[in-house]
């Protein structure tokens, strides 16, 4: 069975599994797990916002490694570097997307647990900052007109990887309003028992659906990079025939 | 919590989860939708 068709047989039936983990994920945030004794029933918002944060710190990786790939393979081999730059660019939106829902959950929570929206915390202004870094990259994407796109948004990718580190340290560097780190954290770190399993799903199913969603756009990507060569070969094709 | 109590608008907290819930699902689903609408709207590769 070839590699496309071996995805192809997959998307599906991961698909049914993300949604169907997701869906007793969210059973066990709202419905089973009692309320947080401080924050009430605003705490549950941390079932949502903790994956996402994480997993913004994850796909940015994929998009630098993607991209490091594409730099290497430019020039040697063309058409390995379009598979990277494809999977460069997925992860780039994913990233974003993760990166929005964290840092908006995170304003919804704030407000109802601090009274305040917004603070120029430095676990905030970091991941603020990645998420402007990946607005810059695919707005890079959209709208050069360099020839160079995707060299200038790989160099891109380097700046937001160096952010990545810090976004992760900033609340074990820094004293921060954020709260401290619930994983890795030293002593007084960790979560109650009666929270991991909620949590727990819920990592395993946005993981599961970052997952399929970066494959779902890489094949898009791929689909147009491979419509965009027929096209030209079309046109090449057309201008060599005689004409009458 | 309920469906009742999750749905219940009258406080500052519920409001938020409520609206944290839908932010989360209408980000993920509004993305799933335009990758699945630019699938349908590229061609597929002649084989």
């Amino acid at each position: 069975m070839s590699r496309p068709s071996i995805l192809r047989t997959a998307a599906w039936p991961w698909f049914v599994a993300s949604l169907a983990v997701l869906v007793y994920a969210f059973r066990e945030a709202i419905f089973i797990v009692p309320a947080d004794a401080a924050q009430g029933d605003a705490g549950r918002i941390f079932y949502y916002h903790v994956p996402s944060a994480m997993l913004s710190l994850v796909f940015p990786y994929i998009n630098f490694l993607a991209s490091l790939a594409f730099l290497y393979w430019r020039r040697r081999d063309p058409l390995k570097a379009l598979a990277a730059d494809a999977l460069a660019l997925s992860a780039a939106e994913v990233t974003l997307v993760f990166t929005s829902i964290c840092l908006l959950t995170g304003m919804l929570w704030g407000r109802a647990t601090w009274g305040i929206w917004w603070t120029w915390d430095e676990r905030l202004t970091s991941e603020l900052l990645l998420w402007l870094l990946y607005a810059a990259y695919l707005t890079v994407r959209r709208y050069s007109a360099t020839g160079q796109t995707q060299t200038i948004a790989a160099v891109l990718s380097v700046f937001a990887a160096i952010d990545v580190p810090i976004v992760y340290m900033s609340i074990r560097w820094w004293r921060t309003q954020h709260p401290a780190p619930v994983f890795f954290g030293g002593p007084d770190s960790g979560m109650a028992p009666s929270m991991l399993p909620a949590f727990t799903w819920n990592i395993i199913g946005w993981g599961a659906w970052g997952i399929f969603i970066l494959c779902f756009r890489y094949a898009l990507e791929r689909r147009r990079q491979l419509a965009e060569q027929e096209a030209a070969l079309d046109a090449i094709e057309a201008s060599l025939e005689p004409t009458q | 919590m309920t469906w009742h109590s999750f749905l219940n608008l009258s406080t500052l907290e519920n409001r938020h989860l409520l609206a944290a819930y839908i932010t989360v699902w209408a980000i993920q689903g509004g993305y799933f939708a335009w990758v699945a609408w630019q699938w349908r709207r590229t061609s597929r590769p002649r084989p």
